[in-house]
């Protein structure tokens, strides 16, 4: 194949150049998925007779998701298309480690190397307002401070005072 | 008739109770209230807000929902208007006209005239329901699982075949949804599938959790990637609310289209709602003697797919109540508010429940009217709630819905898995995959695996009852011949002149 006007990032050890790219890898992580799943659900009984068992139907999909996956990323060696999109790393970085943040202060979670002891709601949200901000090129501290506050207060005014539900707030209690 | 005129009454009687008016009210404020912030969705929103019914009696809690999601879809409308953000699927086609009108400094009449034609669209719609849900329900009686099944397919083939790019890929999304749901104990045995010894996950992966993660987290990832102008607020003010004469004239048959559209389109399973917003706003352009002023502020492609996609809204309820079926992921969320308040949804709720069937009906009309009278006076709220710039929304949406998913199960690892799938979404995105299949998919296929495994143990394992019954059999004709059609790129390419100027 000759080097093509419509150059994308080609592994050296194809024989065919990958015309669509975005299908092509696209095609190939959901085979992998399909894999692990037919790996995940291999020890479940299935059939036994007419009747299914635990494990027919997830494998029945498994094996569909890895024919169209094979299908998908066939037509991705075939035929043109788009390449790979960059991906950002900050924004998708700092969004889920405030997600985190908070999934592990507000009950507290045991990790290797250390405990996060339950810190409860209002330092869980103001920590993940302050974390998933730094995705932002357009970060202003001061204000991002204020509107940590604000949003913090206001979430505990909505969740726990107006709609009652029983969310520990502080570490303390 | 007088049957139909009862039921309504007594609907109207159990909507009109004081707190359920109170209900439906607060509903359909808190729901416009977060379906207008740019990137939430009604499937997010509904969501969200889903726990704040919990504790609240059965019939309040369903109406209170219904007003959410009446809510949600005019918040988003009014954001496609107001920015150029379609919160969700159905108002991608307001976005065309509506911001257009917008821009040209008629905001207030493109807004008026949505409300207007939602509300037109929601009186018929109501009465449609009320009328055709007792017939649905004795149609239900014929469907055993194989019909189940096959309806549930063609559901999933709608979703196909409404997915903007390719339909093999919108096939693969169908199908990693259904896998993905397969996860959790089976019904029968109670063996863990695919659980990786994760407690949290024996008993599934939440819905919300998919929802939130592939909608919510995944389009802030997605915003934040863009450049600042590609995203911002109109700064100019709303001047002058009401429509003129001449645009009610030239938009009442754009209505009255789009409620006929949309009211049969949303019966079928399967997004019915998108489908409508899309139909309609085609139709308006094929038949228009000056198709050439659609996407530069016609009034018609405001009202029609507004109307449209209401009605939709509207009788996509009849197969739920009805048959059971979940038509789209919304409607998913009702059934488990549903399930969580013990009320199985299907034919037997109109009979042993009537008074909870026929309550929601009526508050249907009832949250329209909410809407209308909520968002004409509050447009100018929503325009300032607006103007907060994203790098300061963005995180409030993360902690709401991180909050959200948290309340729900009180449960750290439903917003880690939440996390996983924002990633996955933006993946997803990445490599032009539409998250909204794999949701529908995901919804179904507990279902679709249940009737399947009753069916083929009824016909002793012989796969062909699919075909050979009648129903059943008409169903997957109907399914295949979508598809086929779906397939044909020329037909695709048809169908991709819906965003062609």
């Amino acid at each position: 194949m000759a080097e093509g006007v419509k150059t994308s990032p080609n592994q050296g050890g194809f024989r065919f150049k990958v015309r669509g790219p975005r299908d092509f890898y696209g095609g190939l992580v959901l085979i992998a998925l399909a894999i692990v799943a037919i790996w995940a659900s291999g020890d479940l009984p299935g059939m036994h007779g007419f009747a299914f068992g635990p494990g027919t139907a997830p494998r029945l999909f498994a094996g569909m998701l890895a024919a169209v996956g094979a299908l998908v990323a066939l037509s991705g060696l075939l035929f043109d298309g788009p390449p790979i999109e960059n991906y950002a790393i900050r924004g998708p970085a700092w969004v889920i480690l405030g997600i985190l943040a908070f999934a592990g202060m507000i009950r507290g979670v045991h990790l290797g190397f250390a405990t996060i002891p339950p810190l409860g709601l209002v330092p869980s949200t103001f920590a993940a307002f302050i974390i998933s901000i730094c995705g932002s090129t357009e970060t202003r501290w001061v204000e991002g401070l204020i509107a940590a506050v604000v949003m913090t207060a206001f979430c505990v005014a909505l969740f726990v005072y107006l709609l009652q539900l029983p969310f520990q707030l502080w570490p303390w209690y | 008739m007088s049957e139909l005129l009862a039921n309504l009454a007594l609907g109207f009687s159990v909507a009109a109770h004081p707190s359920n008016i109170g209900f439906c009210l607060l509903g359909a404020l808190v729901g416009t209230l977060v379906g207008v912030l740019p990137g939430i969705g009604t499937v997010a929103t509904v969501a969200m807000l889903l726990p704040i019914t919990f504790g609240l009696p059965p019939v309040g809690a369903l109406i209170m929902l219904a007003g959410i999601y009446y809510g949600a879809q005019y918040g988003g409308s009014t954001t496609s208007v107001l920015v150029n953000i379609p919160g969700e699927a159905t108002s991608v086609v307001t976005c065309l006209d509506g911001h257009q009108m917008a821009r040209q400094g008629r905001a207030g009449a493109a807004l008026a005239i949505a409300a207007i034609g939602s509300f037109f669209a929601g009186c018929v719609s109501t009465v449609l329901v009320a009328a055709l849900g007792t017939p649905l329900t004795s149609l239900a009686l014929l469907f055993g699982p194989a019909e189940y099944f096959s309806l549930m397919v063609l559901g999933l083939i709608f979703a196909v075949v409404l997915a903007k790019g390719s339909v093999l890929k919108a096939i693969a999304m169908i199908v990693t949804g259904l896998l993905l749901s397969m996860v959790g104990s089976d019904l029968e045995t109670g063996a863990g599938r695919m659980t990786f010894d994760i407690a949290e996950l024996s008993d599934g992966i939440g819905f919300t959790n998919v929802a939130m993660g592939l909608f919510g987290f995944a389009e802030i990832i997605r915003n934040l990637e863009m450049s600042q102008e590609s995203r911002d607020i109109v700064k100019g003010k709303i001047k002058g609310l009401m429509p003129t004469r001449q645009d009610l004239i030239d938009s009442s048959g754009a209505i009255a289209r789009g409620t006929l559209l949309g009211s049969l389109l949303g019966i079928l399973p399967g997004g019915g709602a998108v489908v409508a917003s899309f139909a309609a706003y085609t139709f308006e352009k094929r038949i228009s003697k000056t198709p050439q002023r659609f996407g530069r502020g016609a009034i018609e492609g405001v009202a029609a797919p507004e109307a449209a996609n209401n009605a939709a809204a509207q009788t996509s309820f009849i197969p739920l109540l009805t048959l059971g079926i979940p038509p789209n992921a919304v409607m998913a969320l009702m059934v488990g508010a549903m399930t969580i308040h013990g009320i199985v949804p299907g034919p037997q709720v109109m009979t042993k429940q009537p008074e909870l069937f026929w309550g929601m009906v009526a508050s249907m009309w009832l949250g329209n009217l909410m809407l209308v009278i909520i968002n004409l006076p509050l447009v100018g709220v929503w325009v300032t709630l607006l103007r907060v710039p994203y790098r300061l929304l963005y995180p409030s949406i993360i902690v709401f819905c991180c909050i959200g998913i948290y309340s729900i199960n009180n449960s750290p690892t439903d917003v880690v898995i939440a996390a996983i799938f924002g990633l996955f979404g933006y993946w997803l995105a990445k490599h032009d995959f539409e998250p909204a299949p794999l949701v529908l998919a995901f919804v179904l296929g507990p279902l679709m695996e249940e009737n399947l495994r009753r069916a083929m143990l009824i016909a002793r394992g012989d796969a062909t009852v699919f075909l050979t019954r009648p129903i059943s059999g008409g169903l997957i004709l109907l399914a295949t011949g979508l598809l086929v059609i779906a397939a044909l790129p020329m037909i695709r390419k048809r169908r991709d002149e819906v965003f062609v100027e």
